[in-house]
C-alpha cells in the first residue's frame, strides 16, 4: 500500500471509529441503563412537530426549587444532577443538585443543562442580585424523536386525555435514551440496534 | 522558460543572493511563494470547478436520501453511510497517489469528509441522539482536522476551520458561552499544519475566524446592560490585536515567518482600527448607551478587566520591543519612531480609562479620536514605507466612517434635520471625492515606485 493509501486508510477507520462510538455510546446507556418512565407535558403545538421529528416536553423539564431538595442556586447553562424516585406509574423530579449525588436505593440520578433559569434577568430588566431562581427549564437530550415522515401527525393530534409517555434508560453516569415511545399506553415505537 | 523551471532555478539562486546580502531577510521566502501562487493560479479554474462539482455532488447525495430514508432498515442506512464514506476516501486515495489527479483527489477527499459530515447528522437521527449539538460540529471538524494532517489537503483544513467557526458561533450564540476559550485551543492547533505547507487561503480563514470569535464574544461579555464590561472588552481587544500587528512586524523580520506576516498584519490592522473606532463614540465611554431609552451608568472595572488589560499591554511591550531589537541592524523609518509614540499614547489613554470614572468619559472619547485619527495616518505611512496598498485603502476607509460619525455625534441634535442632512449629504460628497483622490494618487505613487510598474 502506498503512503497516500496508508493514511488514507487511518483516516476511514478513525472517522469510522467515531460514527461507531457514537452508536456504541447509545447503545450501552439503553442496554445498562435503568428504565424509567416519564410522562410528558403540553407543549405549544406550534413547536411540538417540526419537519419529521416529534419535540418532547417532560414534567421533569420544569423544576420548581421550592419543592426539590438539593441546591437552590443555578444559573443558565450549568450542568445539573436530578434525583428521581417512581411514584405510581411515573417518575418524578425528588431533588436536584450542582454536583452529582449518590442515588438512594430506588432512585435514579438524571444529567441535565439548565436551558432557562428564573430570576437571572431579561433583556428588558436589569439582572437580579440573587441568582436564586424560582423555577429551572431543563434539557436532558431526550427531548426530540425521530419518526418516520407523515407518521407525527397523529402524535401532534392526539386528544388531551391521550397520555404520550416516554420509556428512557438513565445509565449510571446520569446520561439518557429514549428506548420506547408510548401512546395511550401502547407502544408504538421501541429502540434496536439495527 | 516554464514557470516550473523559473521555480526551480529560483531555489537554487535564492540562498546564494540571500548570503550575498542582495535580499532583505524574508523576501527568499516571499520571493518564492510569489512564484508558486503564479504556478497555483493557473489550475484555479479546474479546481475550483471540481470543488463546486463535489459540493453539488454532495447535496444531491444528501438531499437523495432524505427523501428516501424512512423505507430503509438501519443496517441499510448504515451500510449506505460507510459505504459512502469509504468509497469516497478510497477514490480519493486511488487519484492523489502517484500522479494521476492530485487536484481531483483533493476534491473527492472533500467529499469525503462532508459525508462524514452527514453521516454524524444522519447516526445522530437513526438512533436519536439528541445530545449537545455543537458537539456534532466540533467532531465533524475535528475529522476534517485529521484528514488535513494525514493527507496535507489544504481543502480539508478550510472546511475544518469553518466547522470550527460554526461550532463557537453555536455555542457563544446557541448556548452563551461568554468567551468560549475551546475555540481558541481547536484554532491554535490549526495554525502550525498552515504555517508549515504555507497554505495562504487557509491562513486569510483561520484570522477571519479569530476576527469572528472576538465580534461573538463582544457580542456576549456584558450582555445587553453591562455595557461598561464591553468597553472595557474592547480595550482589551485593541490592545491585544495591536500586539497582533506587532507580531506581525516581527514575523517580517523572520525568513520562515516573512511570507505570512503581511497577512497576519492586514487582519490585526483591520481589528485594531475597529476596536480604537468603536472607542471613540462618547457615548461608550460615558455609558450612556442605554436601550429602549434606558441610561445606563458606567461601572468602574473589576479586577479582572484591570489584569486583562496589563496582560494585553504586557504583550504589546514586549512584541515592541522584540520588533526594535529584530531590526536592530536597519535604519528605522520615521513612521516607526512616532508609531512608538502613538503606541505609548494609546497605551496611556486605555490604562487611564480603566481607572478614571464615567465623569472623564466625554475627554477619553476626544483623547481616543486623535489617537485613531493619528493611527489611521500612520497606517497610510506604514502602507507607503511598505509598499502595502491594502493598509492605505483600508485606513482611507475608516477615516471616512470616523469622519460621518462624528458628523452625526455632533450636529445630529444641534442641526434642524433638513440642514443636517444636506449637510451630511454635501459632506459625503465632498469628503468622498477628496479623499478618493488622495487614496488614488497614493496607490498610484506605490504602483510607480514597483519596478517594471507603469503608474
Amino acid at each position: 500500500m502506498s503512503r497516500v493509501g496508508g493514511r488514507t486508510a487511518l483516516l476511514a477507520v478513525v472517522l469510522t471509529a467515531v460514527l461507531v462510538g457514537m452508536i456504541g455510546m447509545k447503545q450501552w446507556t439503553l442496554t445498562t441503563g435503568t428504565p424509567v418512565l416519564l410522562e410528558t407535558a403540553p407543549v405549544d403545538p406550534r413547536s411540538l412537530f417540526r419537519g419529521d421529528y416529534v419535540r418532547l416536553n417532560y414534567k421533569i423539564s420544569r423544576l420548581e426549587l421550592s419543592k426539590l431538595g438539593g441546591d437552590k442556586v443555578f444559573a443558565a447553562h450549568d450542568t445539573a444532577w436530578v434525583v428521581l424516585e417512581k411514584a405510581e406509574r411515573y417518575w418524578h423530579a425528588v431533588a436536584v443538585y450542582r454536583h452529582r449525588p449518590d442515588a438512594a436505593p430506588g432512585q435514579v440520578v438524571i444529567k441535565g443543562e439548565v436551558r432557562w433559569a428564573d430570576g437571572r434577568g431579561s433583556a428588558f430588566a436589569p439582572p437580579v442580585q440573587a441568582r436564586q431562581p424560582r423555577f429551572l427549564v431543563m434539557r436532558y437530550g431526550i427531548e426530540s424523536y425521530f419518526v418516520p415522515e407523515g407518521t407525527g401527525r397523529a402524535i401532534e393530534r392526539r386528544g388531551a386525555h391521550t397520555p404520550l409517555d416516554i420509556l428512557v434508560a438513565v445509565d449510571r453516569f446520569g446520561n439518557a435514551g429514549i428506548k420506547a415511545v408510548e401512546l395511550d399506553g401502547r407502544e408504538i415505537y421501541r429502540e434496536s440496534l439495527f | 522558460m516554464s514557470n516550473r523551471l523559473f521555480i526551480r532555478r529560483l531555489r537554487r539562486d535564492l540562498p546564494v543572493w540571500q548570503e550575498q546580502g542582495w535580499l532583505a531577510p524574508g523576501g527568499q521566502q516571499a520571493i518564492l511563494e510569489h512564484a508558486q501562487a503564479a504556478q497555483r493560479d493557473r489550475h484555479f479554474l479546474a479546481f475550483a470547478l471540481t470543488i463546486l462539482g463535489v459540493v453539488l455532488l454532495g447535496s444531491g447525495v444528501i438531499t437523495w436520501f432524505a427523501a428516501n430514508w424512512d423505507l430503509m432498515p438501519k443496517i441499510v442506512k448504515l451500510g449506505i453511510l460507510f459505504g459512502a464514506l469509504w468509497a469516497a476516501l478510497g477514490i480519493s486515495s486511488y487519484l492523489s497517489s502517484g500522479d494521476r489527479a492530485p487536484r481531483t483527489g483533493q476534491a473527492v477527499l472533500l467529499l469525503g469528509l462532508i459525508l462524514y459530515g452527514a453521516s454524524i447528522m444522519l447516526v445522530a437521527q437513526i438512533y436519536h441522539i439528541d445530545s449537545h449539538y455543537p458537539n456534532g460540529v466540533l467532531l465533524w471538524s475535528l475529522g476534517a482536522f485529521l484528514g488535513a494532517v494525514l493527507l496535507r489537503s489544504q481543502a480539508a483544513i478550510n472546511l475544518a476551520i469553518v466547522l470550527a467557526v460554526i461550532w463557537t458561533a453555536m455555542e457563544s450564540l446557541g448556548f452563551g458561552r461568554e468567551v468560549h476559550w475551546a475555540f481558541l485551543v481547536l484554532w491554535a492547533a490549526f495554525l502550525p499544519l498552515i504555517h508549515r505547507h504555507g497554505w495562504r487561503g487557509a491562513l486569510h480563514l483561520a484570522l477571519a475566524g479569530l476576527l469572528l470569535w472576538s465580534w461573538f464574544v463582544f457580542l456576549n461579555v456584558g450582555g445587553f446592560w453591562r455595557l461598561s464590561d464591553k468597553l472595557y472588552l474592547v480595550q482589551v481587544f485593541a490592545l491585544a490585536y495591536l500586539a497582533l500587528f506587532l507580531a506581525g512586524m516581527v514575523m517580517a523580520t523572520r525568513e520562515r515567518l516573512a511570507a505570512e506576516a503581511g497577512v497576519v498584519q492586514r487582519y490585526a490592522a483591520v481589528a485594531v482600527l475597529l476596536a480604537f473606532y468603536a472607542l471613540t463614540f462618547p457615548r461608550l465611554q460615558t455609558g450612556s448607551f442605554g436601550l429602549f431609552g434606558g441610561r445606563i451608568v458606567r461601572e468602574p472595572a473589576s479586577a479582572m478587566w484591570v489584569t486583562l488589560t496589563l496582560v494585553a499591554l504586557a504583550l504589546v511591550v514586549v512584541l515592541a520591543l522584540w520588533h526594535r531589537f529584530a531590526a536592530r541592524e536597519r535604519q528605522r523609518p520615521a513612521h516607526l519612531v512616532w508609531g512608538q509614540l502613538l503606541i505609548a499614547a494609546a497605551v496611556g489613554l486605555v490604562l487611564a480609562n480603566v481607572f478614571l470614572g464615567v465623569k472623564h468619559g466625554g475627554m477619553m472619547a476626544l483623547g481616543f479620536n486623535v489617537i485613531f485619527f493619528a493611527g489611521a495616518v500612520w497606517l497610510v505611512a506604514a502602507g507607503l514605507h511598505s509598499d502595502e496598498p491594502f493598509f492605505i485603502n483600508v485606513a482611507f476607509v475608516f477615516f471616512a466612517l470616523a469622519l460621518m460619525s462624528r458628523y452625526f455625534d455632533t450636529f445630529w441634535s444641534l442641526l434642524n434635520r433638513s440642514w443636517f442632512f444636506m449637510g451630511g449629504g454635501v459632506l459625503l460628497i465632498a469628503g468622498g471625492y477628496a479623499l478618493e483622490r488622495q487614496r488614488r494618487r497614493l496607490t498610484a505613487r506605490l504602483k510607480g515606485e514597483r519596478p517594471g510598474v507603469e503608474s
